[in-house]
């Protein structure tokens, strides 16, 4: 073992890779948001069915404590090879990304927007069903739009676990900004340098959506205080 | 791709092994249980100087959160691995890279759950514990940490949680794990769905397991 082996740094191999750089960030971005907009969906309509009373109710229960338990990288490889296998389903590595993906932070998001809609005093549900609203537009004219604002920050806040769990896609060959990274590694010999590189990328984005999700809370918060 | 054959459901592949992927799933638990002690370790002392009052401690610390909680697991894995391996020349063996990977990602975490702890401690128990003769050490360990303890357990124990499925990562970097036998199998016998789905089972067991001892930890510790 040679400890502290002299090491010479060469930072050039980063700018000569920019246009990888940018192909896979275009991927992992257009991934992220993908998920994001339909596990946004997906969260809603599972909170919905949880919060339903008898066996309905219980199935919702269920997704969310499966769903929450799995890791990205086993559902990825269960939802690309087994079940691709087993029912003979040919999907592309980012269609496989994306419902992985999707399902996973689904779970989430529905335990978000279940505790939102239930922080939402039931004198609010009342008073719009006696004034005779009916049952569906009470809950998207008063309870949703009020859930929303309280939901808002932690489900943009669940937005940075999705960018950082993207870049497992990469193990399914997925060519997000990781495996373009991982390429280039073994192009190179360079992994320091890379992986550096890479890991800098991945926390901007994640400090970007997080102070959004910090803006968002305080100035949807403002009327509350 | 065009599959000739429809796929033949063989459980035998998983039954047959099923020590296997117990031992498996014993390697993600006790790597995880590493990684998890060290993160509290670091995570402790990282709270410790961050609310120490002194910025030359917190800015840093503040910093060493920020980028432990924004960067991906996998990219860690990987940097520790080749990355540091490459340029200090110290091999780490994969056990001790995924180790370190999980015991930085989760001191981001264990950080602001201490810190969170230690804040929630009323400023008169400490201003009492003074007054009453205790030294600044015995305060701590005797008045403000025991105290801090009930309320740092379940945010400690689902970081836990969260490092175990973080965990199954290892197998990229060939940890001989639950993962990486499923891997392994599947390219010898072709049994992806079996041995994927075993896989999922045991982690989702595992994990729910684990969050129903950090729920009635919960309860428990819950100040009536």
């Amino acid at each position: 073992m040679h400890v502290f082996l002299t090491y010479s740094y060469d930072w050039s191999v980063i700018p000569r890779s920019l246009v990888f750089f940018e192909r896979g960030l275009g991927v992992t971005v257009r991934i992220t948001v993908i998920s994001v907009v339909f596990s946004l969906v997906l969260g809603l309509v599972v909170a919905l069915v949880r919060m339903m009373p008898g066996p309905i109710g219980l199935i919702g229960f269920l997704y969310v404590q499966v769903f929450r338990a799995l890791s990205l990288y086993v559902y990825i490889l269960f939802v690309y090879f087994g079940i691709a296998a087993a029912f003979q389903i040919d999907f592309d590595p980012i269609t496989a990304g994306v419902i992985s993906l999707t399902l996973l932070n689904s779970a989430y998001m529905a335990e978000i927007y279940r505790s939102a809609i239930q922080a939402i005093d039931p004198g609010q549900r009342e008073a719009a069903r006696s004034l005779g609203l009916g049952s569906i537009s009470t809950f998207s004219n008063v309870t949703f739009p009020q859930a929303w604002r309280i939901a808002l920050p932690s489900l943009v806040n669940q937005f940075t676990d999705i960018i950082k769990d993207s870049a497992i896609v990469a193990v399914i060959g997925t060519p997000d900004l990781m495996y373009q990274t991982i390429e280039r590694v073994s192009f190179y010999q360079r992994p320091f340098e890379f992986y550096t590189t890479v890991a800098g990328i991945y926390l901007v984005m994640v400090i970007i959506v997080a102070q959004l999700a910090a803006r968002l809370e305080k100035r949807l918060g403002r009327h509350l205080a | 791709m065009i599959f000739l054959v429809t796929y033949n459901f063989d459980w035998s592949v998983v039954t047959d092994r099923w020590r296997l992927f117990v031992e498996g799933a014993w390697v993600d638990l006790w790597v995880a249980s590493i990684g998890f002690a060290l993160a509290c370790a670091l995570g402790l002392l990282n709270a410790l100087l961050r609310t120490s009052g002194l910025p030359v401690f917190a800015v840093p610390s503040f910093l060493y959160v920020q980028v432990m909680r924004g960067v991906p697991l996998y990219v860690l894995v990987l940097w520790v691995y080749f990355g540091v391996a490459n340029i200090t020349g110290i091999t780490f063996t994969s056990f001790q890279a995924i180790i370190i990977a999980l015991a930085l990602t989760g001191s981001g975490y264990t950080t602001e759950i201490f810190r969170a702890g230690l804040g929630a401690i009323d400023r008169g128990q400490t201003e009492a514990a003074r007054s009453i003769g205790l030294s600044r050490v015995r305060t701590y360990g005797h008045v403000i940490l025991p105290q801090a303890f009930r309320i740092v357990v379940p945010p400690l124990g689902n970081t836990f949680v969260g490092l175990l499925k973080g965990a199954t990562i290892m197998a990229v970097i060939a940890v001989p794990d639950m993962v990486f036998l499923a891997n392994e199998l599947n390219v010898t016998l072709f049994t992806p769905f079996e041995v994927f789905a075993a896989v999922a089972l045991l982690l989702v067991v595992m994990v729910l397991f684990f969050s129903a001892v950090v729920y009635l930890l919960e309860r428990r510790l819950r100040i009536a």
